[in-house]
């Protein structure tokens, strides 16, 4: 039997010290940063999270990101086999960079969020060309 | 005695995480076959739900044959610009195939998927002879 390419990472549950702002299980969603002159890119998967669901708090340098799944897809099921545990997201980030908030874009599909945090402009690197005689 | 309020889908996260632990014991070392999978009863179905976030709905292949499942498709990588740099990298890409056995005969011609939010929903009507039956008592003569 052919396999996967993907190995399936196990959600780990959401540190104690730093709860979610509701109650229930949150786990912390797997995400990809990646940064560009201009902007930090967030990539996060939060499987069963619609997009009216998702809170985003950028807090000084404190970046939180939260979802909630919805529960009405599990009524009158009976689990018979379990490889995951079901439900909401919560992590925080610590950004290295000043953010211009007022140009935050969030987009939630299929389940990932794609987070984009565009640089202040006084942050971004400034590349000085040389100029040749 | 006051009455305890039991908020049901608490209760079933709970159950979720009774079974994740007995399974595969509190280190969290789940097997690493993708994507993961949760089976449940619905009394005349079985529901699969599988975490694939990401992936395009058209491009899940579902094959309903005797006991199994089979779940087949492609997570694809975006890669950005070169101008990129890499802060984490925690998310896979690539192709999978999955086989699910579910405990009971279904009958394939009446299986329903749905994907929401990156959670494929597969309904598999049990096959006749697996359905729960209500039994009723003869009258004593």
């Amino acid at each position: 039997m052919a396999g996967s390419d993907i190995e399936a990472r196990p959600k780990q549950k959401v540190d104690r010290r730093e709860e979610p702002t509701r109650p229930g299980t949150f786990f912390v969603p797997a995400v990809d940063i990646f940064e560009t002159p201009e902007e930090l890119v967030l990539v996060g998967d939060m499987p069963g999270v619609p997009p009216d669901a998702v809170d985003i708090d950028l807090e000084g340098d404190q970046l939180t990101v939260e979802g909630r799944v919805r529960p009405e897809e599990y009524e009158g099921l009976k689990p018979l086999h379990v490889e995951y545990g079901v439900g909401g997201y919560h992590r925080r980030f610590t950004l290295g960079e000043m953010i211009d908030r007022e140009n935050i874009k969030a987009q939630m599909k299929n389940g990932v969020l794609v987070l984009r945090l565009p640089k202040a402009q006084h942050a971004r690197a400034r590349r000085i060309s040389v100029q040749t005689a | 005695m006051g009455f305890a309020y039991r908020d049901p889908f608490q209760e079933l996260q709970r159950e979720l995480d009774r079974m994740l632990e007995g399974a595969f014991g509190s280190v969290g070392t789940a097997g690493s076959l993708y994507p993961p999978v949760n089976v449940f009863d619905a009394g005349d179905a079985f529901v699969v739900k599988a975490e694939v976030p990401g992936v395009e709905p058209e491009k899940i292949d579902i094959q309903v044959e005797n006991e199994t499942l089979t779940l087949r498709g492609e997570r694809a990588f975006t890669e950005p610009n070169q101008q990129a740099a890499y802060h984490r990298r925690e998310r896979g890409a690539g192709q999978f195939r999955r086989v699910v056995r579910l405990p009971g005969r279904l009958s394939a011609d009446d299986a329903k998927a749905d994907y929401r939010d990156g959670v494929l929903t597969v309904r598999i009507s049990k096959a006749k002879e697996t359905r729960p039956r209500r039994v009723q008592i003869q009258a004593g003569s």
